[in-house]
């Protein structure tokens, strides 16, 4: 059987001489499914692109590239116009910026049927709707601009799209990284029924071993533009030889693993501390009834934040979960003085939040925020002594600054801190951004840190460092936490309570044992349902 | 902590300048804005003061251009070549301030409605809309008219209608900073208005202005040769707008005096057109998406 996708000492180097893949050989059959799996940079998505001349001019690719046993590198122009889609099609990353805004998801999917002429004009609206119903969405969706999908049925339409034209291999670039845990769980078994249906062979990339292993029979995990592990998906997945691949594996935990309760993966020698035991007493932080309400466009109010009662004891880390748009990131502002609620209150330190704003300037000395995406969160023209030493500015802190902000880097890890100073944020790698974000709050000696999705945006392995800093920092200074994120694994590593948001409300609020374990509502049994599974070494 | 600052401002300088070398018309229009300022910066050295005396004045009236006049002579008898110098000085100060002025106010409204938007961005932006709405020309007549003669009334009318423009244009650039989450992170660490506005927004708007400057000076000096013309100011004082002026009303046009007319003419034009290329030039230097493009 001739090989749907056959790659034989591939190489693609970028002008300057970056090399972003430096030689990999994969073989994929008809009908056979294959994970790519690595970091940002690791070179995944280049190899993925060069299958079908998708990179930019400046790369130069040799090796060979075998597409039905056919290289595409030798193909002529018209050849590979014909080959894109109709042999081989892709599934983009971010089905948000994929879609043309100001046309229907219809004429989109029909798209590539038109240009290739693959089918009659009159049949072309009957394969749409066959091809909506393949991936679960209703016949009239044809008719819906992107604004009018939520991210997942978005996703859906882009895999319709990718099947249009009846591809013999699909390439899906990160499918579900935008997405909820349930919605991904979705798509996920969407994308293996169909694989499974219609016998595509399917490469799939993601930075997510758990998500790679849920879909694919193989794993290959890539590490500076090598293939370093190739193996049937549980071996990889339960049984990882690489390094590489061992820290992959162990950055996203099991919950319910005792193995990773209180301890991300981390490579640094200070370790992890032992497990503290918060200090019983009057809750750092309150919130009593909070309500926040937003006035919507076109009249009428959306109630964004539902009669919450929440607390944060002193040095103790609460992470708040729910999918997007629940609500988690407007408490989160309100908590911080930087929403104003509709009703209920704040309390700190048993005392309602100043609503003045040299109070409020007080009260955020003492509660400070890590944001999710730390490249946006630095302002790109400061140094890194100047975004560290900002906070001290506001505060006029006493003391000499130089020093306190060289405390602040070295409490966040960042040694030997005069190294980091000078140094603009875009020489820096996402981990070290973020270690400047949280070193900015630091400065200021804070007993209250609310981080946004803290690792969110960052890459498997720094993901481990920074939540194993957040538990240093607890057992170390004694710093409370109320960290907001999508992903349960978080919670079960480093979280004392958890606090499950829904539409607004507090479903279920509790120990981390209690609640990720034996869950009592329904909503969080589906949260923990639809963890993607990587089934059993056999 | 200042040398890597320091360091840094000079690299990206010398970064910008290279940019800057790279376009041809700015190197052009910088080399002709040089000689103007030159020539503003000499005229008193250059030109004795017995030239620009209408009792001194040595020559026959509107005599054509010759070996003693080398533009021939007003109808005064005074030199063209002395009053076109002369002129330099007082049409680049009157350019300049008034495109200060404009941006000044234009950079102060539009980081205000801007920054705290509700109903104080409302009111400025309304504030805003009526001065865009006047015809800035019969305004400008109007103030000129009402407040005493001088360069300064001319500058305070050229300033006061000429900065609705500028104040859009930082408005949309600082909503753009604003939106960024450094600035929410500088929030949260307890930061002000005021020390989110020069700490953030205004480094970041800084730039843009800078161009909207240069540009707006060549708008300016036309602005202010057609007040002039128009017989507003001070009629003593001498300037290319009034020279032209002087040409219309003396009858210079129908003696076919072209030697009259020119040069205070090409030296309005010259000018403009040096400061509009290179303001052209630093908006490509200073906005990547333009660069691109080119």
């Amino acid at each position: 059987m001739t090989p749907v996708l056959e790659l034989r000492d591939l190489r693609v180097t970028y002008a300057g001489g970056h090399a972003a893949v430096r030689g990999v050989d994969l073989t994929l059959l008809p009908g056979q499914t294959l994970g790519l799996a690595g970091e940002s940079g690791c070179g995944k998505s280049s190899l993925a692109m060069s299958v079908l001349r998708l990179l930019p001019k400046d790369a130069q690719v040799s090796g060979e590239i075998l597409l039905d046993g056919e290289d595409t590198r030798a193909m002529s122009w018209g050849r590979l116009r014909a080959v894109r889609w109709a042999s081989a099609s892709i599934v983009f990353q971010g089905a948000m910026h994929a879609l043309n805004p100001v046309r229907r998801v219809g004429t989109q999917i029909a798209e590539p049927m038109r240009l290739h002429a693959s089918l009659p004009e009159d049949q072309v609206e009957a394969r749409v709707a066959q091809l909506l119903a393949q991936v679960e969405l209703p016949p009239e969706k044809a008719r819906a601009y992107p604004h009018e999908l939520s991210g997942g049925q978005k996703q859906r339409v882009m895999i319709a799209m990718a099947l249009a034209c009846g591809p013999r291999l699909v390439i899906a670039d990160e499918p579900t990284t935008a997405l909820d845990v349930i919605v991904q769980a979705q798509v996920l078994a969407l994308v293996t029924r169909l694989v499974a249906e219609q016998g595509i062979g399917l490469v799939m990339i993601s930075h997510d071993l758990s998500v790679l292993g849920s879909v694919c029979e193989r794993l290959a995990v890539m590490y500076e533009g090598q293939v370093v592990e190739l193996g049937s998906a549980p071996t990889v997945v339960h049984d990882p030889q690489h390094a590489h691949t061992k820290a992959l594996a162990a950055a996203f935990p099991t919950v319910g693993d005792p193995a990773s309760r209180y301890a991300p993966a981390t490579t640094n020698p200070a370790g992890v501390p032992p497990k503290v035991v918060p200090r019983a007493g009057e809750p750092l932080l309150r919130t009593q009834a909070l309500r926040v309400d937003f006035r919507q466009r076109g009249g009428g109010w959306m109630r964004a934040v539902n009669d919450v009662s929440l607390e944060v004891g002193r040095g103790e880390i609460v992470a708040l979960v729910g999918q997007s748009g629940s609500g988690k990131t407007t408490l989160a502002r309100t908590v911080l003085g930087l929403q104003q609620p509709s009703g209920g209150q704040v309390l700190y330190d048993g005392r309602p939040l100043p609503r003045g704003s040299r109070g409020l300037r007080e009260y955020r000395r003492e509660a400070q925020l890590v944001l999710q995406d730390p490249t946006s969160a630095l302002n790109p023209r400061h140094t890194v002594y100047e975004a560290v030493a900002e906070g001290l500015r506001i505060h006029r802190m006493p003391g000499d600054e130089r020093e306190l902000v060289a405390a602040a880097l070295e409490a966040a890890e960042l040694r030997p801190a005069g190294r980091y100073m000078p140094v603009l944020p875009h020489r820096l790698s996402g981990g070290q951004r973020q270690r400047v974000v949280i070193a900015g709050a630091l400065a200021l000696r804070p007993r209250l840190l609310v981080a946004d999705e803290p690792v969110a945006s960052l890459d498997a392995s720094v993901r481990g460092e920074i939540l194993a800093l957040l538990l240093r920092l607890r057992a170390e200074l004694g710093l409370a936490a109320l960290v907001i994120t999508h992903d349960l694994g978080l919670a079960w590593n480093i979280a004392d309570r958890v606090a499950v948001m829904y539409r607004g409300e507090l479903v279920e609020v509790g120990e981390v044992e209690q609640v990720l374990l034996a869950p009592r509502h329904e909503y969080t049994q589906s949260l923990l349902a639809a963890l993607p599974e990587v089934a059993p070494v056999t | 902590m200042t040398s890597p600052a320091w360091a840094r401002r000079r690299d990206a300088a010398g970064r910008a300048w290279r940019e800057f070398a790279a376009n041809r018309g700015g190197l052009v229009g910088l080399v002709v804005l040089a000689v103007f300022v030159l020539v503003a910066a000499l005229g008193p050295v250059l030109i004795d003061d017995a030239d620009l005396d209408v009792t001194r004045a040595t020559g026959d009236r509107l005599r054509s251009p010759s070996g003693e006049f080398w533009l021939g002579t007003d109808e005064n008898g005074r030199s063209v070549l002395a009053l076109t110098l002369w002129g330099t000085q007082l049409s680049l100060v009157v350019g300049l301030a008034a495109a200060l002025l404009s941006v000044v106010i234009g950079t102060t409204v539009g980081i205000l409605a801007g920054h705290f938007g509700g109903w104080l961005s409302a009111v400025l932006l309304r504030f805003t809309d009526f001065f865009l709405i006047m015809p800035s020309l019969v305004l400008a007549i109007a103030l000129s008219a009402v407040l005493d003669g001088g360069a300064g009334t001319i500058i305070l009318a050229i300033g006061v209608v000429s900065w609705p423009a500028s104040a859009r244009l930082v408005r949309a650039q600082t909503l753009a900073v604003e939106a960024r989450p450094y600035i929410e992170r500088s929030r949260a660490l307890g930061g002000g208005h005021g020390h989110v506005i020069f700490k953030h927004v205004l480094p970041s708007v800084l730039p843009l202005v800078f161009v909207n400057t240069t540009l707006a000076v060549g708008t300016a000096i036309v602005a202010e040769s057609t007040l002039r013309f128009l017989g507003l100011g001070d009629t003593n004082e001498i300037t290319w707008g009034g020279l032209l002026r002087s040409a219309g009303s003396s009858g210079a046009i129908t003696y076919g005096a072209w030697w009259y007319l020119l040069p205070p003419g090409i030296a309005i034009v010259l000018l403009v057109l040096a400061f509009t290329l290179v303001g052209r030039a630093l908006e490509t230097v200073l906005n990547p998406k333009l660069r691109e493009r080119r």
